[in-house]
């Protein structure tokens, strides 16, 4: 057990390892340890960044990539969550004879699904939201399986010797149970979303971060390639904190499973936050708001593209699908 | 009360989830030959397999992109088993100093990456071999850390007060109680091995199974997508539940299942 540290020097712990990092990509670019033609400095990917966030295509390329995963892990959460709830509590027979079938098909490679399904789909965006909710389906399904199957049966049978009603016992048993264990899903479900969205929108895609970073690349731009990689991991990271806090501040009442960061000290972390009826009600409009307003920049953006290369702005270079949209 | 299936019934259980198996691959056989589906664009069963052996390239491409995964595998346990080790169990200050960083690595999608690293180590093995291994490495030192960390204090207390040496306690104590989650980690990180797998040969790669589907893709070989389709999948399978199966023998006394 580790001593007791002021939040301070605590936070100037936890940091340093990120901020040594980052001291040592400035310093090894600089002095030359390592070629600065690869490794461009931190401070010019920083201001690389910036030019981007002003000129809004980082805007335009994140609220796209947002898009693409709401609507994916939606579809998802839609199929998942009501298959999950039936196969654990009510075809627990028919959810064991399918089980091999569902394992087999959860360890279909991602890439493969990609293939296939731009064969039947072509090259649009329903192959993007098809292979989103392909891959994040499997661990929100199991997850959900598992969490109804091991619900406290003494809960259940407490609440049926109260005469409870079938759709109470749903509502006011079954689903606060389970949530714990189905919002785990959720989180894995979103990290390998995010994974994924950024690995189809490079091999497929005229726009999104995973494209932007890709096409980049491509054109040998190298600090816009160091910026786009920079935020898809900031944000990723971001992603992966703000289920983990969510998590710990929504079921109080469960003790956090994995990858606790400072051992002890979370405990009193625990009630910092959290959200009311207000505050959940806020974040699906923000998230709907997202997924409309990135949908609709799905749709400018590939029109525009389209146009280029349709040769309405004829006589100007296109280098790679799509890029350099022509001014 | 939920229901559980009762243990008499298992044999039909087992039975029927084969059975299903069984009828999924008959359908994929049949339903070409009856033109329910068209065979040029769904190939049937037979027709993966035959081309699987007779494809003299096809084993060729199918051995690299094993020794690929299982090498991108090996290099992962390797770094990060210790890695995840040594800081959850003995460099504590080190370890809040260097998790978040390690957070920040773990997310740095190796797709992404691969930009990267091409341009330090060119186009070849050693990349995909890294990206393979980076995505790997992350699953792996966590669950060590996670496993070390959450060992019964209980535990270490009697073992230190029997007049334990450190490395007795280490092998004798720590390592059999970390044991369950380190191989949880070790079967998560294959899967991801074999998702990256795919993806590094698909970008850069002019052998491997990766290389079969994304050629056979846009010539519409069917028959060769199919093939590799198949080979991945049954790859990906065969190793996860090896691991499962290891795991329940490695790990006689204390197995958790859980969700898997």
């Amino acid at each position: 057990m580790p001593k007791q540290q002021s939040a301070i020097s605590s936070l100037l712990l936890r940091s340093s390892g990120i901020i040594f990092f980052l001291i040592f990509w400035e310093v090894s670019s600089r002095m030359h340890w390592i070629d600065p033609y690869f490794l461009p400095r931190f401070s010019a990917v920083i201001t690389e960044l910036w030019n981007l966030a002003e000129d809004g295509t980082l805007y335009s390329n994140m609220i796209i990539s947002s898009a693409r995963a709401i609507g994916g892990l939606a579809i998802a959460c839609v199929a998942g969550l009501p298959l999950g709830f039936a196969f654990g509590r009510w075809f627990p027979a028919t959810s064991a004879v399918l089980d091999p079938l569902l394992r087999i098909m959860s360890q279909v490679n991602p890439f493969l699904v990609l293939l296939i399904s731009t064969l039947i789909l072509g090259l649009g965006e329903t192959t993007k939201f098809a292979v989103i909710a392909w891959v994040s389906i499997w661990p929100l399904l199991f997850y959900t399986m598992t969490a109804v199957r091991t619900i406290d049966p003494l809960l259940i049978k407490t609440a049926r010797s109260m005469g409870i009603s079938e759709s109470g016992l749903l509502l006011k048993i079954l689903i606060p149970a389970a949530l714990p264990t189905i919002f785990t899903g959720l989180r894995i479900s979103a990290g390998i979303t995010f994974f994924i969205l950024v690995a189809v929108e490079m091999l497929n895609a005229s726009s999104g971060l995973g494209w932007y970073e890709h096409n980049a690349a491509m054109n040998f731009e190298i600090n816009g390639m160091y910026a786009g990689a920079s935020v898809i991991v900031l944000l990723g990271f971001l992603l992966n904190r703000f289920f983990i806090s969510l998590e710990r501040s929504l079921f109080t009442w469960r003790a956090p499973v994995e990858f606790l960061l400072g051992g002890a000290k979370t405990a009193t972390r625990l009630a910092l936050w959290r959200p009311g009826r207000v505050g959940i009600a806020a974040a699906t409009l923000a998230i709907m708001g997202l997924f409309v307003g990135g949908s609709f920049e799905i749709v400018r953006v590939n029109t525009e593209r389209a146009n280029s290369l349709a040769g309405i702005d004829a006589g100007k270079h296109a280098c790679h699908l799509g890029s350099e949209v022509d001014k | 009360m939920t229901r559980s299936v009762s243990k008499r019934s298992s044999w039909g259980i087992h039975a029927a989830q084969v059975g299903i198996v069984a009828l999924i691959a008959l359908g994929w056989e049949l339903f070409p030959h009856l033109g329910i589906l068209t065979a040029n664009t769904f190939p049937p069963l037979s027709r993966a397999i035959t081309t699987i052996l007779t494809d003299h390239l096809f084993a060729r491409h199918a051995l690299t992109s094993i020794g690929r995964a299982y090498g991108g595998l090996t290099a992962a346990i390797l770094v990060g088993l210790p890695l995840g080790l040594l800081l959850g169990g003995w460099f504590n200050r080190f370890q809040q100093a260097f998790e978040p960083l390690m957070e920040l690595f773990g997310q740095a999608n190796p797709v992404i990456l691969s930009h990267i690293v091409v341009l330090f180590f060119g186009i070849g093995t050693g990349t995909q071999l890294f990206v393979i291994s980076w995505l790997s490495i992350w699953p792996i030192s966590f669950s060590a850390i996670n496993g070390v960390r959450s060992v019964d204090p209980q535990i270490l207390k009697m073992a230190a007060s029997l007049g334990i040496g450190r490395w007795q306690l280490f092998t004798r104590v720590i390592l059999p109680s970390a044991a369950p989650a380190i191989i949880t980690g070790i079967r998560l990180s294959a899967g991801y091995a074999f998702i990256m797998l795919i993806a590094a040969e698909l970008m850069g790669a002019t052998t491997g199974l990766g290389y079969v589907m994304a050629t056979s893709a846009e010539t519409a070989d069917m028959n060769s997508l199919a093939a590799a389709a198949l080979v991945v999948t049954i790859l990906a399978l065969t190793t996860d539940l090896f691991l499962k199966q290891a795991g329940k023998r490695l790990v006689v006394w204390r197995y958790q299942g859980g969700v898997d």
